[in-house]
C-alpha cells in the first residue's frame, strides 16, 4: 500500500498539480478540459479513477496539491469508491488539501441519505465539500473556478493564506436539520 | 376531425344556459348533428358518441364489437386532439352511470383528455354517480385524480362548491381519503368551514394519525376560523398533498402541444393548465406562472351563485375599483397566477385575511421544491429561459411586496445547501436580500455556514455579489424595522404577514450577527484577495449603511467596522476608497454624537457601550494621525512596525509616507497640485506643502476634486488651529 504524500517531492515553479478522483470517469474529463485553460499558473491535472496511483510512474509524478474525490450521488458505487480510496492519502492530505465535489446533488432519484453520508464525511475529515451542475457549460466553468480558488491556496500561490487557513474558513459542517426548523 | 371542432364552435356560439345535464348536450349534439349533416357526410367520431349516449343499460360488454369499435375510436381523438367539452359531458356520465358495467368505466376514464375545459355539470353529475353507483373504490379514486389533474380546466366552480358538503361525507372513505382532502383544499371558502367538519376531520386525525392531507386542510380551515380549529399546526409542513402520478400527464401534455397554437389564437377561455395537480412531475409546467383567471366566469352567476356577492380579481382593472370591493373578491382557482397582476399584489397587500398567503406560499413552495430541489433529470433544464422567467416574475413580486414570500425562504435555507454558486446567481442572491430577519440563534446554522463555504471557495465577483446582497438584506430589515416598529412597547411585529414577533433586542441581536459576520467575511476575503479595490468598494457600501443605524433607521446600535476592514481602505491605493472610509468616519461620529446626547436627554435604557466609543475614538485618532498630522507607526497605533525594521527599510521621513501628500492614493494630487502652486520650481518637494498656507489651499484643492467625504471628516474632527505654525491638526476627542 502505498501512501500519496503531499509533502515528499519539491513543489513546481508557478504551477499547480490537482488530480481528480472519479469512479465513474465522466465529469473530471470535462473538468480537466477547462482546468488546463488556466493562464495565470500552469495547472497540470492528473486523471484516476480510485486511489493507490500505480507505482510505475510515481517517479515522474509531479507532487500533487489538491485532491478532488468526485461523487455522483446518483451512485451508490461513487461514493463507497472514495471512501475507500481515502485511505491511501498521507494524513497531511487532510490539512488543506483534499476537497469533495459533489454531483446531481438536486437530483429526484437521489435519497437524502446519500447526501447526508457524503456530509458527514467530508465533515469528518475537516475538507470543503463542493456542489457542481456537471450537466451545464456554464456549470462545469463555475465548477472549475471554485477548484482553482482552493487549488492555487493548497499550492501556495497566494501569498497571503494558507491551505490549512482557508480550509478552515471552508470545511463541511453537519448536516442542519432544516426542514422543521423551529422559531420561537 | 373537422366535425368536433365544427361541434364546440357551434356549442360555444350558444348561450350560456345550456347543457345543463347530458339531456340538453343531448339537444345540443343533436342540433350539432343536423347542422353538420347539411355540411358533410356522416362523422363516425360523432356517432360513436351517439352510441354511448343512446346505449342502453345492462348492454354486455363481452363480444360487443360495436362498443369496441366506438370506444377505439373515442380513444383516438382523445389521444390525438383531445374531447370537446360535450365529449368529456357524454363519456364520463356514460362512465359514472355503469351502464354496461364497470369494467369499461376504467378505460373511458383515463381517456377522459380535454382539448379545452371540462363542463362543471358533468363534474358535478359525476360526482352524484358517485353516491349512486356501485362504482369500486379503485375507480372511484381514479375519478377523484382526474377531477384533480382536470381542476384548473374545469369551467366553473359555483356548483362544484355548492356540493362541499357532499363531497365531505367522502372523507370518512380510507382511500379516498386523501384525495377528496386535496380536492376539498381546492374548494373550500369561508363558508364551508363549519364546527362539524372540523370535528369530523380532527376525529380522523386520531383515527389516520397526523397525515400531511389532514394537517394541510385543518391549516387552511384555521386560516378561515381560527377560532374553530384549535389544534396547533407546525408552521411549516414537509410538503404539501401527494404526488398522484397521473395516467393522464403525458397524454395530457402532447394534446395541449399539439393544441397549442390554435389555443392561443382564439384565445379561447383560459388555457391555464400549469396547475399543481396536473404537472406535479412536468418540466417546465410549474414555472410558467399561470394566467389570471377567477373560478366563477360569468358575472350573472356571481350574483345568484352565493349568499355573499363576490368579485373575481380578474373583473377588476383599477385601483379604485379594487378598493371598493375589497371585502368580497374571490381568489382565483391558482394563487400563482396573482404573481403575475400587479392589482392581485396589491390586494395581498392590503388584505389581512391569511388564507390567500397560505395558499400562494403553499403553491410556490411546492413549486420550487418540484423544479429546483427535486428535479426529475438532474436539473439540466435549469438554467433555460423559464427559470429565469419564473425567478425574476417572483423577485419583482417581492419588490412590489417588499417582503419575501415564507416558502421561498425555506426554499432557499434548503437550496443555499446544494447551491454551486452560480446557477442562477443573481436572481437567488435577489431572492436572498428578501428574506426576513432570521433569528439569531438560528441565523448561523441556516445562512452563515452554507455562505461561508460558498464565500471562501468563489471568485471575486461572487464575493462582491454576496456583500451586496447582504447589504440589501440589512438595508430592508433596517427598513422594516423603522416601519414596524412599535414606539411604546420595544415589541416589533417585523413582518406584517407572517406572525413572527421579535423583541427589539432580539433584532437587535439579529442584525448585530449579520453586520458580525458580513465583517469577517469581509476582513478574510480582503485579505485572500489582496484588498481587492472592487471587493472594497462593495464592503464600504455595506458600512456605510451600518455607520448610519442609529439616523437613518432609529435602531440604538452602532457597530465599528473590523480592523481587517479599516486598515485595507485607509491604505488604499485609490482615493476613492479613503475618501468613503473618512465618510464613513464621519457618519460614525454623527451617530455617535446625537445617540449620546439622545442618551443625556431621555435617559432611557439604550446604551452603546464604551467598547464601541472606545474603537471609534482609536480609528479617529489612528486616521488623524496618518493622515494629518504624519506621525504614522506611533506606539499604539492599531499598525505598527518595529524601529529597526523601518530604519532597515531606509525610507526617508517613514512617519510621514501616509499623510495627505504622500499617501500613495493622494500623492498624484500632491505632485499636481505642487505643480499648479510653484509652477517655475524645477525641483519638487512635496513636503513644502505642509505649510500652513500652502497645507490649506492644497485641502481647498483636494475638496475640489470631489472628496466631499474627506471634507466632513476634517471638518468634524479636526479642530485646524491656523495660527500655529505648520498647521498642525488638533484631534477633538470625545
Amino acid at each position: 500500500m502505498s501512501l500519496l504524500k503531499p509533502f515528499s517531492k519539491l513543489p513546481g515553479l508557478n504551477s499547480a498539480n490537482i488530480l481528480l478522483v472519479e469512479n465513474e470517469e465522466q465529469f473530471q474529463q470535462s473538468l480537466a478540459d477547462v482546468l488546463v485553460e488556466e493562464t495565470s499558473v500552469a495547472v497540470n491535472v492528473r486523471l484516476a479513477k480510485s486511489l493507490p496511483l500505480p507505482m510505475e510512474n510515481d517517479e515522474s509524478r509531479p507532487r500533487i496539491d489538491l485532491v478532488v474525490f468526485i461523487i455522483n450521488l446518483t451512485s451508490e458505487l461513487s461514493f463507497q469508491s472514495a471512501e475507500t480510496s481515502l485511505k491511501y492519502l498521507d494524513p497531511g492530505y487532510f490539512l488543506g488539501k483534499v476537497c469533495f465535489m459533489v454531483t446531481n446533488a438536486r437530483n429526484a432519484s437521489v435519497p437524502t441519505e446519500h447526501l447526508d453520508a457524503v456530509r458527514k464525511l467530508a465533515a469528518s475529515l475537516h475538507c470543503p465539500l463542493l456542489f457542481a451542475e456537471d450537466q451545464t457549460p456554464d456549470g462545469v466553468t463555475s465548477a472549475t473556478e471554485r477548484l482553482l480558488t482552493v487549488l492555487k491556496v493548497a499550492a501556495s500561490l497566494v501569498p497571503t493564506t494558507t491551505a490549512l487557513y482557508l480550509s478552515n474558513l471552508t470545511r463541511c459542517t453537519l448536516p442542519p436539520d432544516i426542514d422543521q426548523p423551529s422559531f420561537d | 376531425m373537422a366535425a368536433t371542432i365544427n361541434l364546440s364552435d357551434s356549442e360555444r356560439s350558444s348561450p350560456n344556459d345550456q347543457s345543463v345535464s347530458s339531456r340538453s348536450s343531448n339537444r345540443s349534439l343533436r342540433v350539432a348533428e343536423k347542422e353538420r349533416r347539411k355540411n358533410e357526410a356522416e362523422d363516425p367520431f360523432v356517432l360513436a358518441l351517439k352510441y354511448f349516449t343512446d346505449v342502453e343499460a345492462g348492454t354486455p360488454v363481452y363480444g360487443n364489437d360495436d362498443f369496441e369499435r366506438n370506444l377505439v375510436l373515442v380513444e383516438k381523438v382523445a389521444y390525438s386532439k383531445g374531447l370537446s367539452p360535450e365529449a368529456i359531458s357524454v363519456m364520463l356520465e356514460f362512465a359514472m352511470s355503469l351502464r354496461m358495467g364497470s369494467s369499461p368505466c376504467v378505460r373511458v376514464l383515463k381517456c377522459l383528455i380535454p382539448a379545452t375545459v371540462v363542463p362543471q355539470e358533468a363534474v358535478v353529475r359525476a360526482v352524484v354517480w358517485l353516491g349512486v353507483g356501485k362504482i369500486p373504490i379503485s375507480t372511484q379514486v381514479l375519478f377523484i385524480k382526474w377531477v384533480l389533474t382536470v381542476f384548473d380546466m374545469i369551467d366553473t366552480k359555483d356548483q362544484l362548491r355548492a356540493v362541499y358538503g357532499f363531497i365531505f361525507s367522502y372523507v370518512t372513505e380510507e382511500n379516498l381519503c386523501p384525495f377528496i382532502c386535496h380536492l376539498l383544499y381546492l374548494l373550500t371558502r369561508k363558508e364551508s368551514v363549519r364546527v362539524f367538519r372540523v370535528r369530523k376531520l380532527l376525529e380522523l386525525q386520531s383515527k389516520l394519525g397526523r397525515q400531511p392531507f389532514l394537517l394541510h386542510l385543518l391549516s387552511l380551515y384555521k386560516v378561515f376560523c381560527p377560532e374553530l380549529v384549535t389544534l396547533s399546526i407546525p408552521s411549516r409542513m414537509r410538503s404539501g398533498f401527494r404526488n398522484h402520478i397521473s395516467p393522464w400527464k403525458s397524454a395530457l401534455i402532447a394534446v395541449q402541444k399539439r393544441n397549442g397554437l390554435q389555443v392561443a389564437s382564439s384565445m379561447s377561455l383560459a388555457f391555464t393548465i400549469k396547475d399543481k395537480t396536473n404537472s406535479r412531475k412536468r418540466k417546465h409546467c410549474h414555472l410558467e406562472v399561470p394566467a389570471l383567471r377567477s373560478v366563477v366566469n360569468k358575472e350573472a352567476q356571481t350574483e345568484k351563485c352565493s349568499s355573499r356577492k363576490v368579485v373575481p380579481l380578474v373583473q377588476l382593472h383599477s385601483f379604485a375599483q379594487l378598493l371598493e370591493n375589497m371585502h368580497h373578491i374571490e381568489l382565483p382557482a391558482q394563487m400563482g397566477s396573482l404573481l403575475g397582476s400587479s392589482l392581485a399584489l396589491q390586494y395581498l397587500d392590503c388584505v389581512q385575511d391569511e388564507s390567500a398567503l397560505l395558499r400562494l406560499n403553499f403553491w410556490l413552495g411546492y413549486a420550487l421544491h418540484e423544479e429546483f430541489l427535486f428535479c426529475g433529470d438532474g436539473g439540466a433544464i435549469q438554467n433555460s429561459e423559464d427559470a429565469l422567467q419564473f425567478l425574476n416574475k417572483l423577485l419583482s413580486a417581492h419588490h412590489f411586496l417588499q417582503e419575501g414570500f415564507s416558502s421561498s425562504e425555506a426554499f432557499l435555507y434548503k437550496f443555499l445547501n446544494v447551491w454551486d454558486g452560480s446557477l442562477l446567481r443573481p436572481q437567488i442572491l435577489g431572492l436572498l436580500s428578501n428574506i426576513p430577519v432570521v433569528p439569531s440563534s438560528q441565523i448561523g446554522r441556516l445562512l452563515f455556514e452554507p455562505l461561508t463555504q460558498l464565500f471562501f471557495t468563489s471568485s471575486l465577483f461572487f464575493k462582491c455579489g454576496l456583500v451586496e446582497c447582504l447589504n440589501n438584506m440589512l438595508l430592508k430589515w433596517l427598513t422594516w424595522h423603522s416601519v414596524y416598529a412599535l414606539e411604546d412597547d420595544l415589541d416589533i411585529s417585523l413582518n406584517s404577514h407572517t406572525s413572527i414577533n421579535m423583541t427589539l433586542s432580539g433584532f437587535k441581536d439579529s442584525v448585530m450577527e449579520l453586520v458580525n459576520f458580513v465583517g469577517q467575511l469581509a476582513s478574510v476575503g480582503l485579505q485572500i484577495e489582496g484588498c481587492q479595490s472592487l471587493l472594497l468598494s462593495f464592503v464600504l457600501d455595506f458600512y456605510e449603511t451600518v455607520c448610519d443605524t442609529f439616523l437613518k433607521y432609529g435602531l440604538p446600535l452602532v457597530v465599528m467596522p473590523p480592523s481587517g476592514v479599516f486598515y485595507p481602505a485607509l491604505f488604499a491605493l485609490d482615493p476613492v476608497s479613503v475618501d468613503r472610509l473618512a465618510y464613513i468616519m464621519h457618519r460614525y461620529k454623527v451617530n455617535l454624537t446625537s445617540a449620546k446626547a439622545q442618551e443625556k436627554l431621555t435617559k432611557q435604557a439604550f446604551h452603546i457601550s464604551r467598547q464601541t466609543f472606545h474603537e471609534f475614538n482609536h480609528y479617529v485618532v489612528d486616521m488623524v494621525s496618518c493622515l494629518w498630522n504624519s506621525k504614522m507607526f506611533q506606539p499604539g497605533m492599531g499598525v505598527q512596525l518595529g524601529e529597526e525594521l523601518l530604519l532597515k527599510s531606509k525610507v526617508p521621513q517613514y512617519w510621514t509616507s501616509f499623510d495627505l501628500i504622500h499617501h500613495p492614493a493622494f500623492m498624484s494630487y500632491a505632485v499636481d497640485f505642487h505643480q499648479k502652486c510653484w509652477p517655475g520650481k524645477k525641483d519638487m518637494d512635496l513636503s513644502s506643502i505642509k505649510h500652513s498656507k500652502p497645507w490649506s489651499w492644497y485641502l481647498e484643492y483636494l475638496f475640489t476634486q470631489g472628496y466631499d467625504g474627506l471634507k466632513q471628516f476634517v471638518q468634524s474632527n479636526i479642530s485646524r488651529q491656523l495660527t500655529a505654525s505648520d498647521g498642525q491638526g488638533d484631534t477633538q476627542q470625545r
